[in-house]
């Protein structure tokens, strides 16, 4: 049993990140519908840039991470406008081919600059706590409570400021946002940049568990579009709870069936449900 | 008739003899290489541009369907079978996996497709690296014997060039005949527009099937002919980075023609050989080519000569005309 | 039909560009020296120099070109009463098999080079399929330790590493010589990884040990080990089998320590036991009851010595065994040339191997005491275990003498000044 109760840790500390990262993405994608592929690449840049400010520049975890979010938060601005904005009125698969343009540049940037090989973030909180017969280490439980904090302040922003209900009413209707004076621009831009900055924290948070390296972003970029099109475009809900229920199956799925094949649990439950529900579980329809 | 025929197209006749002759001329095998695998790389951009360019689905999976041919025919000649039935056995087996991933990926649209297909190719990826018994893992099948025709083996590059060369001709011929018929009109037509498409009674659904199955037939043949030139394949032959750089080659080329593919195919992958200095940042210069052209040069550079050769036939025959339609001739 | 014609065009113009830009290039070949001036000899170098395993490509081609440069200050080497030298050319291929023979030709034609070092199995494969085509013979020198390469029957290959299998059982009886019965595997997947598993498993029940569980994970991929080893903890086992590239092998140690694993660690041979404790880890107090490849940093060699400390200087980093064997290869290859009297002819270079040897540990930084005819350089692979926070004396295994008189031999020759070196026969 202690094992089973392991794998739900590990599961669940996996889900964390895969649902703040899935969150960032169905604002986005779900709300504004922009495909934006690069942002696993993004998230990956998030943690460099954490690295950055903390080995080059001495400082510490979280002042670091606050660099992060605003470098990483510029640059979403920066992407929409550039690989996005000038694409607004075609296809979708234009600004999607776009997102592997921009996917490229960012990953060759990092290698270009720190090398292609991982990094380590020095750990800040290396202690080691036994519950319940479940090992786990400080910097992890950290990262779980962290990501609820953070779910829960994204949920406060969206539906209790001016700004956060500013996004739903251009998600809901984008002209009669703008005859009611909303600036639409804008609005893309603040979400962009909430999106990258999210995920810059969740990739802060990860780093001192993992190593850090430019390929981090590229399989959690595609598992974050599935959980998005299984948990309904745009849904905040479902983003969350496809994060963590696709961790924890993965942990469960990686430990009890196949290590091997755990990576193909996503995308093979992408290809079913698919097959029954051709918009999604929850069937929203993208042109 | 024939005389007519020889006086219009001498120009392409003349090219079609040059690239015949080329072999003669040429004896440096290190340019062989580079010509003859872009010419396999452009059997998988033309038969990525059929489902992609002309029907306007973003299939990702090519290179999982380009290892599906390689593998087949890898798993199918070092068992003996002959070069010239595995590869249409593996061509096949190639466009059937793609039947099968159509019928429920098909059905969706737009960005859903592209992760979708995406995501197949991953799973080819690990199913390829992780059947060991039968693909022999990561370090994938060695010694897949090189073609075979009667007592000739095509071990020289004179001998892989022309195999190559009437395969490329080959796929070219089909996509010509396959683009210009009723059946190329539907794809295009699902591209325009699917709904308009399906209300004129065309079964838009079928159209696309035939559409990726074809694709993905001349992709595994592509993968097949790979495989045995290269006599050993890895599970990097599904790796997303083909498809990527297919991708790249078509946008720059020029989607939707013909020709495109064959430039781009050839254009990049000698642009590279050349710039070895830049190995590091090609991945830079390919995204923003891609980014690039997808918002200024949405045709490529095809699509550039076509229209440029169109205003200048158009402002030829204005002039002939007396240009009394001066004034859209310059737009 | 125009469009078909149109295409052809294109086609054809754009061979006929290929064609005219290669061939100007033609001419760049290097500069046939004349008077006393010493000639140069063209070495390739195909490998990943960018992608995942750039570090690993980039650490093979230092030792190469470090071997180079101090045979080139020392005048050289003579060959047909001529002085040569070297000259190294490196083309990155990404690990990618189409990049790797599209830059051996390349480098046959363009560099008129007839010797290509490349350090990737998967990409050396392919152009073992090349490269006996008469007339455009070349010789590889492969730095892979699976027996593959050597066991397709190519006679113009010289493989540089001690095969892994060595590996399996010198670190086998080393984890026998400590007590350990159960041991859980989670090595990388990968077509090294794939192999390393299935031969230790083998090799491990035949000496009656137990394999509790095997959970591959992909180090090149993943940086969370935990599901893997939750799993394979729970199995009790007395150590684990780990090991992939450096870094993330580092990761799982720390890994397993958090989830609370007391025991001890098999590190394969691509992971370095001084570069996780070095870089990764900062220390070994992780490390206890660590078993591996022996730390360079610790080889009781005085060529060794010197060596890893010059690196060190130059490069700021620690010199894996990936450098210092290529760094012999190079100088096993100039003696090879000097012996056969050409440069030129890579079946006469192949056939004149045996008379390189031996290659001593008062001057080099590894000991090569000669070549087997399938073409594998005969090194002994060296183990060590982290015991007491302290590296324990390193092992040396002579895997290939077929007696005890052959193995007395390699023991007379040696210039080791510490460690121990035992008798193990391993065949591939």
């Amino acid at each position: 049993m202690d094992l089973f109760f392991q794998q739900i840790f590990n599961g669940i500390m996996m889900g964390s990140t895969y649902a703040v990262v899935a969150l960032g993405l169905t604002l986005v994608y779900g709300i504004l519908h922009i495909p934006n592929f690069a942002h696993g690449h993004l998230y990956m840049l998030g943690a460099y840039v954490s690295f950055f400010a903390i080995t080059s520049h001495g400082l510490g975890f979280w002042a670091a991470m606050a660099v992060s979010v605003a470098v990483l938060a510029l640059l979403g601005i920066v992407v929409e406008r550039v690989v996005y904005r000038p694409l607004k009125d075609q296809p979708h698969i234009n600004s999607f081919i776009s997102a592997i343009g921009a996917l490229m540049i960012l990953e060759t940037w990092v290698i270009v600059t720190w090398g292609p090989q991982a990094q380590r973030i020095p750990n800040p909180y290396p202690g080691a706590v036994e519950l319940l017969g479940i090992t786990m280490t400080q910097q992890r439980l950290l990262l779980i409570v962290s990501a609820m904090v953070l779910i829960i302040l994204l949920q406060i922003f969206i539906k209790k400021t001016t700004p956060g209900t500013a996004i739903e009413a251009v998600a809901q209707n984008r002209e009669g946002a703008m005859l009611v004076g909303i600036n639409v621009d804008r609005i893309f831009s603040l979400t962009f940049a909430i999106s990258t900055g999210t995920a810059a924290i969740a990739a802060t948070l990860v780093a001192p568990i993992f190593m850090i390296s430019p390929a981090m972003g590229a399989l959690l970029g595609m598992k974050a579009f599935v959980i998005v099109i299984l948990g309904g475009l745009g849904s905040i809900p479902g983003a969350i709870v496809g994060g963590y229920f696709l961790g924890i199956v993965e942990a469960l799925g990686g430990g009890y069936i196949s290590a091997d094949y755990k990576d193909v649990i996503a995308f093979g439950a992408l290809l079913l449900i698919l097959a029954v529900k051709p918009n999604g579980l929850f069937g929203k329809e993208v042109a | 008739m024939a005389v007519k025929f020889i006086r219009e197209k001498w120009f392409y006749l003349l090219l079609l003899a040059v690239s015949l002759a080329l072999p003669l001329v040429i004896t440096d095998r290190y340019i062989f290489q580079i010509i003859i695998m872009s010419m396999v790389f452009s059997i998988a951009t033309l038969s990525m541009n059929l489902i992609l360019g002309y029907t306007g689905q973003a299939s990702l999976a090519h290179a999982g369907f380009f290892a599906i041919g390689a593998y087949g025919l890898g798993i199918m000649t070092k068992a003996g079978l002959s070069f010239w039935l595995a590869l249409p056995a593996a061509s096949l087996l190639s466009a059937l996996v793609g039947f099968i991933i159509g019928l429920p990926t098909l059905r969706t649209r737009g960005s859903y497709f592209a992760i979708v297909t995406l995501c197949f190719g991953v799973i080819v990826y690990i199913v390829i690296g992780n059947l060991v018994e039968i693909t022999g893992g990561q370090t994938g099948l060695l010694g897949i014997p090189l073609p075979q025709l009667g007592g000739l083996v095509f071990n020289t590059h004179k001998s892989q060039y022309y195999l190559v060369l009437a395969f490329l001709l080959l796929t070219l011929f089909v996509m010509h005949r396959l683009v210009y018929s009723l059946l190329g009109l539907g794809f295009m037509s699902v591209r325009n527009n699917e709904a308009l498409a399906e209300s004129l009674g065309i079964n838009t659904f079928a159209t696309k099937i035939i559409s990726f199955m074809t694709a993905n037939f001349f992709a595994g043949m592509a993968g097949g002919i790979y495989a045995s030139l290269m006599g050993s394949i890895s599970p990097s032959v599904a790796s997303f980075s083909h498809t990527f750089f297919w991708l790249v080659y078509l946008m720059l080329g020029g989607v939707a023609t013909l020709a495109g593919p064959i430039i781009g195919a050839f254009a990049i992958p000698v642009l590279m050989e050349y710039l070895q200095f830049l190995q590091e940042y090609r991945l830079i210069i390919f995204g923003a080519l891609l980014i690039i052209i997808i918002m200024y040069f949405p045709r490529g550079l095809m699509g550039g000569i076509n229209s440029l050769r169109d205003k200048l036939s158009k402002a030829y025959k204005l002039r002939k005309t007396g240009g009394k339609d001066g004034i859209t001739a310059n737009k | 039909m125009k469009r078909v014609y149109s295409i052809l065009a294109f086609l054809i113009l754009g061979l006929a560009l290929v064609a005219a830009g290669c061939g100007s290039k033609k001419d760049e070949k290097p500069a046939a020296a004349g008077g006393d001036k010493p000639k140069e000899v063209v070495l390739g170098y195909t490998g990943p120099l960018s992608g995942p395993a750039a570090e690993y490509g980039q650490d093979c081609f230092n030792g190469l070109e470090m071997a180079v440069n101090d045979i080139n200050n020392a005048g050289g080497f003579t060959v047909g009463g001529k002085k040569h030298v070297f000259k190294l050319e490196k083309l990155d291929d990404m690990a990618d098999p189409t990049n790797a023979v599209n830059n051996a030709r390349r480098f046959l034609n363009q560099y008129k080079s007839k010797v290509i070092f490349n350090p990737v199995f998967t990409t050396t494969a392919p152009m073992m399929q090349i490269n006996q085509e008469k007339g455009n013979e070349f010789l590889i020198m492969a730095y892979t330790s699976t027996p593959k390469a050597v066991q397709m029957n190519n006679s113009l290959v010289v493989a540089v590493p001690p095969p892994f299998t060595t590996y399996v059982h010198a670190l086998a009886d080393m984890a026998v010589s400590q007590g350990w019965k159960n041991i859980a595997m989670v090595v990388t997947l990968g077509a090294y990884g794939d192999e390393w598993r299935k031969a230790f498993k083998e090799h491990w029940e035949s000496k009656g040990g137990k394999i509790t569980a095997d959970r591959p994970a992909n180090y090149y991929t993943e940086t969370n080990f935990s599901t893997q080893l939750t799993a394979v903890l729970a199995t009790k086992p007395d150590a684990l089998l780990i090991g992939g590239p450096s870094a993330p092998t580092g990761l799982v140690i720390e890994q397993a320590r958090g989830l609370g694993f007391k025991g001890g660690f098999i590190l394969v041979d691509q992971a370095k036991m001084e570069y996780i404790d070095k870089v990764v880890l900062k220390g070994i107090t992780l490390m206890e009851n660590t078993m591996g490849v022996a730390a360079t940093t610790q080889t009781p060699l005085a060529g060794s010595v010197a060596f890893t400390k010059k690196y060190n200087d130059l490069h700021k980093k620690v010199a894996t065994s990936e450098v210092t064997l290529n760094y012999c290869s190079v100088h096993a290859l100039a003696r090879a040339m000097e012996a056969a009297g050409t440069v030129e002819d890579p079946v006469a270079i192949r056939a004149a191997f045996p008379k390189a040897f031996p290659m001593l540990g008062d001057k080099f930084p590894a000991e090569y005491f000669g070549i087997n005819d399938k073409g594998r350089m005969m090194v002994m692979p060296s183990v060590q275990l982290i015991k007491d926070g302290k590296y324990s004396p390193t092992v040396f295994y002579a895997y290939w003498p077929k007696n005890e008189e052959e193995f007395n031999k390699v023991k007379t020759e040696t210039k080791m000044t510490g460690g121990t070196i035992k008798y193990l026969r391993v065949t591939e």
